[in-house]
């Protein structure tokens, strides 16, 4: 028996250790002067020193077509020796900028942010899973916990201002981040940039054109482990040029009327913390913290693996008083923790542990959070809609023309008419939701205004169904053909949030003779499953970022639909296996154009082909976001920016610490405030 | 076993089993509910158990669908009985419905307050037990529930067993290097994961495939990981058994192995196997209900314990009778089998009319 007591306390004692070892944050420990260390250190540093001399840019195709393997390494290794092409990395001096450029700072645009806003306070938020890594790129990287550290913390050299729709002849406009101001020169396609002489790293160090030379090594090189990262940092830039710390252009290789943005969206890359740069990537710089140009950063201490992670913010962070900055990044902290479970986190918030949840879902704006809640009448709890203006997921059903009977219009046509997105729109979503007319919404100039979804009904459908040979009921209800081929398709999803739904659409398209068989995979499967080409029917939305026009090439075009052999290429987002050669052509036109006006007109007439190809059954889109939030956190007079995501992303709202003990002193006492439900519709489009 | 004519023994048991009154009266209930589930449609269906149109009977509850315009109403899909009884009595003629007492299926989404959204529990709209998420009838969600897991768990029971019971006779019987090769390839393969089996599975299945299909594959994986328990109790019981003097007897008399097995063996074991039986059967409603409940279960929209429970949870606060009576069916399903195995085992115990040296 002792014996036994004895061992047990040994295996404890392990377990601890283990849990000890797993939770210490230190990095590899790296001493400065070891040998090793510094050959290492040497040695890459040789290696930069031959990468900015040694690489050359290639014209983007040729790059495409190395990639593809349709033309030999050695072929275009004999040309680059032959001089053809210039060189990636230039150096020249502030003598050599060009003497016609006009210099841009967006000063005249609004500034971002409420001059009420105040410094200070704790905010606490969730996130489902622990992050695998604080990397933001490489293996694991591009989880859910990114937008912290880059898309809501990151400094980029300047950003498309959020509340502006306006398009110059330079493409959308801009406020100046790192950059102090910039010169769009659009016969080059090069932008040219003074980065603000203040803007530092997180550890101090100042930002320099030389962090810019470096991130094009980062983004070139092997070690970091991301292919995608590769090609897109080979083939989408032409080259980096440097005139002094502080100046550097970029050349673009895409001629487009936003192709500023691929410039100035840029976020650098220290080049003093990566000096340990190696094969080991991944394992080195797994749980270091990244110097970041924002306003937080996190401390070693603060990682608490498995159960939370907290930002702080930085003394005398460099923007402080900078325009379009001062008002923003106002908590002191930010701490975000696990919670496994949506029910667990709605719960917590309601006791005031977390300070604000979205209620972007019906069951949560009208059941778990009612208006005639306690929590809301009493007025501790405020709700508020926003309607936003960005590109909207496109939320639908993706046909696979490529398999049996999807293959033909009229029984896509049919889907379509079968489908009773309104109902669910309706019942469903409350009809808080709109129902989404076609792929590019929300894209302004770009979205063509007439067409409609197809509605709901019966009759249609059936009327298209027996166009294609389905004119007899089963003894279910369901068509069939004069061969006995019964009209049943398997609808997939990695939505499980979103089962009920297509429950919902199941049950009314057998009204239609149709029989849906829903399958409901997590997410890695579904999306896995749509990749490979394998579905019939797929329900899924593309997340697009807030760009300017909507993308077609990737998703409509036949080369990433079939292969040059006739068979289905997977691994693309072409998931209605559409190829259209009419289609095709404007996509090519659309692809190379620079102008404005004809982007629009080609966006218009594709979405019309699209439309007509009855391939995708658009669903839903969300035009705003909810939320509720604890009345001591506070937001703008006009609550966010036009193109903002969520509450969260442009960091406009803050805290007021005083508040925040009264409230839960009153809510103790029973004392009540002004209910506050708001809806904040000035950038309501539909 | 069962219609033949008992040995006195097992009559005896039987006659013990009888006087466990709790799990004896648990096991006609359990008996009653499956038959009774098996004309579930004609208590808990959308479909009308008559229908008198135009001086024509009609009985929708076991024919295909019937299209509204057989009534004369203007859609071609199926009737919407409800609906008909309600035209019928507004037009005052002489046809009538009659619906049966709950007159949902599992699948339809009703509205609660215009919209599909969770309707607490009433006797007006014939909704005994509420709706869930979308609207659709819990009393008809579990009711079918039911009916699929139960079957799903008996066929279960049957293949484990039989596969177990063969395997671990043989490996009893022939010991030796069979056995030892049997009991390695066993542990080898107890320690797949068998979770991660059926999401891979899933991920690889094509979706062509029908409902019925994707629950017999899941059934087939459930039962590839779960005949392994049965074969140590039945390696251990037919070895128990070979050494005894009967066995030698019968070897002598030039009995086939198949003879003594199934012959002398297997009865003599079957104590044992008995007394498992209703335990196996909850493990299989419970393992069918966890699976359902992180979604890797029975394909949607099939009602499910498990499917009910997962969205009570989640509505704890708002829609607080879907938990409540998913989770009262389980316990009451689970507690009812549990007493039959009580009973079972109790009434089976050796110790009270035997006594081994």
């Amino acid at each position: 028996m002792k014996k036994d007591e004895m061992y047990k306390a040994i295996s404890l004692l392990g377990i601890f250790a283990l849990l000890l070892g797993c939770s210490s944050n230190s990095g590899p420990s790296v001493s400065e002067d070891d040998p090793e260390t510094v050959a290492r250190r040497a040695a890459l540093k040789a290696e930069i020193a031959k990468h900015y001399e040694t690489k050359v840019a290639l014209p983007p195709e040729l790059f495409e077509d190395l990639e593809a393997g349709r033309i030999e390494k050695e072929v275009v290794d004999e040309r680059i020796a032959a001089g053809e092409f210039p060189r990636f990395f230039q150096f020249k001096t502030v003598e050599d900028l060009p003497d016609y450029l006009v210099w841009e700072d967006g000063s005249d645009l609004p500034e971002i942010g409420s001059p009420k806003a105040k410094k200070g306070g704790t905010i606490y938020g969730t996130i489902q899973d622990f992050p695998r890594t604080l990397r933001t790129v490489g293996p694991d990287s591009n989880g859910r916990f990114r937008r912290y550290l880059l898309d809501h913390n990151a400094i980029r050299t300047a950003r498309e201002h959020p509340n502006s729709t306006e398009i110059g002849p330079n493409g959308p406009r801009f406020y100046p981040g790192l950059a102090k101001e910039w010169a769009i020169d659009k016969g080059n396609q090069t932008v040219y940039v003074r980065l603000d002489p203040k803007a530092r790293w997180s550890d101090g160090e100042p930002v320099t054109a030389d962090d810019y030379l470096f991130m094009f090594f980062f983004f070139h090189s092997s070690y970091i482990k991301a292919p995608w990262y590769n090609n897109f940092y080979n083939r989408s830039y032409q080259g980096i040029t440097k005139y002094d710390e502080l100046t550097y252009s970029i050349k673009v290789s895409v001629k487009k009327p936003d192709f500023a943005t691929y410039v100035l969206g840029l976020v650098p890359r220290p080049e003093h913390f990566y000096q340990d740069l190696g094969d080991d990537y991944p394992e080195r710089y797994q749980w270091l913290f990244q110097p970041t140009t924002g306003a937080y950063a996190i401390k070693d201490e603060d990682i608490r693996k498995g159960e939370s992670i907290t930002f702080t913010r930085l003394d005398n962070w460099w923007a402080d008083e900078k325009r379009n900055f001062r008002y923003r990044f106002n908590y002191e902290k930010k701490r975000i923790q696990v919670v496994r479970d949506n029910a667990k986190a709605f719960e917590m918030f309601k006791k005031g542990e977390l300070d604000a949840a979205s209620l972007s879902l019906p069951e949560y704006w009208y059941e778990k959070l009612p208006d005639d809640d306690p929590l809301v009448e009493g007025g501790y709890i405020k709700k508020a809609v926003f309607y936003n203006q960005r590109p909207r997921p496109p939320y639908g059903m993706w046909i696979n023309t490529a398999k049996p009977l999807l293959d033909n219009q009229d029984i896509r046509v049919g889907i379509q008419y079968a489908s009773n997105w309104d109902l669910v729109i309706e019942k469903y979503f409350r009809g808080d939701y709109s129902r989404l007319n076609h792929t590019a919404i929300g894209y302004g100039k770009f979205t063509n205004p007439n067409i409609k979804a197809r509605e709901f009904s019966v009759e249609k459908a059936l009327q298209h169904f027996a166009k294609a040979g389905f004119n007899q009921r089963g003894s279910d209800g369901i068509l069939v053909d004069a061969e006995g081929r019964k009209l049943s398709f398997s609808l997939t999803t990695g939505y499980t949030t979103l089962k009920d739904p297509l429950t919902i659409i199941k049950e009314e398209a057998a009204k239609a003779g149709l029989d849906l068989r829903l399958q409901i995979l997590d997410n890695t499967a579904g999306f896995k499953m749509a990749q490979e080409k394998q579905h019939e029917i797929h329900f899924m939305a593309w997340s697009y970022g807030a760009e300017m026009y909507p993308r077609y090439w990737e998703t409509f075009h036949s080369i990433n639909a079939y292969n040059p052999d006739g068979s289905i290429k997977t691994q693309t987002n072409n998931l209605n296996s559409l190829a259209i050669p009419e289609l095709d052509e404007l996509i090519e036109t659309y692809r190379s154009s620079g102008d404005v006006d004809e982007m629009i007109d080609l966006a218009h007439r594709m979405e019309k082909i699209i439309h007509d190809s009855a391939a995708f059954v658009p669903a839903f889109h969300i035009p705003f976001y909810r939320i509720g939030y604890w009345k001591w956190r506070k937001y703008p007079d006009d609550f966010n920016v036009m193109k903002s995501e969520d509450s969260s992303e442009f960091s406009l709202s803050w805290m007021d610490v005083e508040e925040k003990k009264a409230t839960l002193q009153a809510k103790d006492r029973g004392e009540t405030f002004e209910k506050s439900i708001r809806i904040y519709d000035q950038y309501r489009s539909e | 076993m069962f219609g033949m004519k008992l040995n006195p023994l097992t009559a005896k048991k039987v006659a013990r089993f009888k006087e466990i009154k709790r799990g004896y009266y648990s096991f006609l209930a359990i008996v009653a509910l499956i038959l009774f589930s098996l004309t579930a449609e004609l208590f808990v269906n959308s479909r009308a158990l008559i229908v008198s149109y135009e001086g024509k009977w009609y009985f929708p509850t076991y024919r295909g669908v019937i299209s509204g315009e057989t009534f004369g109403l203007d859609y071609s899909y199926e009737t919407d009985y409800r609906q008909l009884r309600e035209t019928f009595k507004e037009t005052g003629s002489d046809n009538w419905v009659l619906l049966p007492l709950v007159p949902y299926d599992p699948y339809e989404n009703n509205e609660y307050e215009g919209v599909f959204k969770p309707a607490p529990p009433s006797i007006a709209n014939r909704h005994f037990l509420g709706t869930d998420t979308t609207g659709r009838d819990i009393l008809a969600r579990l009711y079918y529930g039911f009916r699929i897991a139960i079957f799903f768990s008996l066929v279960f029971l049957l293949l484990t067993y039989l596969i177990g019971i063969a395997i671990g006779c043989l490996m009893g019987y022939f010991g030796g290097i069979f056995d030892l090769i049997g009991q390695r390839l066993i542990e080898v393969w107890s320690n797949m994961p068998f979770l991660y089996v059926v999401i891979i599975v899933f991920s690889v299945v094509p979706s062509s495939i029908s409902n019925s299909v994707r629950i017999g594959i899941l059934l087939t994986i459930m039962v590839m990981f779960s005949w392994m328990g049965m074969t140590y109790y039945m390696r251990t019981g037919a070895y128990k058994e070979k050494a005894r003097d009967y066995v030698a007897a019968a070897e002598a008399l030039g009995a086939s192995t198949g003879r003594i097995i199934f012959k002398h063996i297997i009865p003599n074991t079957l104590a044992t196997l008995v007394t498992f039986m209703p335990f196996t059967i909850v493990g299989a409603i419970t393992a069918i209900t966890a699976l359902d409940f992180l979604g890797f279960g029975l394909p949607p929209p099939t009602p499910s314990l498990g499917e009910l429970l997962k969205q009570g949870t989640d509505n704890l606060t708002t829609a607080p009778w879907i938990v409540v009576s998913s989770f009262m069916a389980l316990v009451a399903i689970l507690t009812l089998v549990a007493f039959v195995g009580e009973a079972i085992r109790e009434a089976f115990d050796p110790k009270k009319f035997t006594v081994y040296k």
